[in-house]
């Protein structure tokens, strides 16, 4: 979650132009974590709903068997009675399981770790524009040190 | 039949309420243990691997769920057997058919707690395996995900069984 060089690597920044790209980092970094503090708040969101139903769930099937709050479970026997709640608690852990990974899977797979493609072509001209106005004073140095 | 042993005396002395008490405990805690183990195995894998590759995080989740159900079986069973307890008049507490509820009661609680400890264990490496491998190629995900289920699935058995068993844990009647 914490590459902030990222952007400089997907614009083939040279070195000489990492000095100068510095001041787009502040930008980008925020975009980044807006995008993925979003993406991971979604995921967070489903999985605490995800858990929070897998618990309530077979509580809440054992306690009507067993508090006889379930319609037609006043007839059951005993053993019968077992049978049928613990299976059917064990069910809808799984119908949770299930649905958690239905909905998990059907997620978009690329959405965050792409920048603003506008913010994107501003910096790349901004980084040409700087690389043709950094050359001139490279070849000046070069004079003077020959 | 329990006069010449020693042993097999001591042992049908000991009240059925013991076994049956230290078989919910074994159904609930054993089975956390084994959820707890594969959590922490699976997290710190995920974790680690979410570093380079954010993306993963969403789905390998589902290997978290996995091992929480495993608690959650221990919890459902744990909750079930303690209504099969029940209490007998004195004059009944040794007598076979409550030593009978009482162990199964006892051996219902060790199926369950072993069963979902092993699951919870088996559950917690193959999805560690599965963040490191989806963070590389997301193709395999899928593919470990058929065997994450097929693991998971031990835990199940071991949860059919113990509620079956703990089913027919009948105490003798009041009137003694």
């Amino acid at each position: 979650m914490r590459q902030p060089y990222f952007p400089l690597l997907l614009l083939n920044v040279s070195q000489s132009d990492q000095f100068l790209s510095r001041t787009f980092l502040s930008d980008t970094s925020i975009l980044f974590h807006c995008s993925q503090i979003e993406a991971m708040a979604g995921v967070m969101q489903k999985f605490i709903l995800a858990s929070m139903i897998m618990w309530v769930a077979p509580m809440a099937i054992l306690y009507g068997f067993n508090h006889h709050i379930i319609p037609g479970s006043g007839q059951l026997s005993s053993s019968s009675q077992t049978l049928l709640s613990g299976f059917l608690a064990v069910i809808s852990v799984n119908l949770v399981i299930v649905f958690y990974i239905i909905m998990a899977m059907k997620e978009p797979a690329n959405r965050e770790s792409q920048p603003d493609p506008a913010f994107l072509a501003e910096a790349k001209a901004s980084i040409n524009q700087s690389a043709t106005t950094t050359s001139n004073p490279d070849a000046q140095s070069r004079d003077k040190v020959e | 039949m329990a006069g010449s042993s020693s042993w097999s005396r001591a042992l049908m002395q000991i009240s059925p309420y013991t076994f049956a008490s230290i078989g919910i405990a074994i159904s609930i805690g054993v089975s956390v243990l084994g959820a707890a183990w594969g959590i922490y195995i699976t997290g710190s894998s995920l974790i680690g691997a979410a570093i380079k590759a954010p993306r993963i995080t969403s789905k390998n989740l589902i290997s978290v769920i996995f091992c929480e159900a495993v608690a959650i079986y221990g919890v459902i069973v744990a909750i079930i057997l303690q209504t099969k307890l029940e209490s007998v008049p004195d004059s009944q507490i040794y007598a076979p058919e409550s030593l009978r509820a009482g162990y199964a009661i006892f051996a219902s609680g060790i199926i369950v707690g072993f069963a979902n400890l092993v699951c919870g264990l088996c559950v917690g490496i193959i999805g560690s395996s599965c963040a490191l491998s989806d963070a590389q190629n997301s193709t395999l995900f899928v593919k470990i995900l058929v065997i994450e289920i097929f693991g998971s699935a031990l835990g199940l058995f071991g949860v059919i069984v113990g509620i079956i068993m703990s089913s027919q844990a009948t105490w003798p009647a009041k009137t003694a």
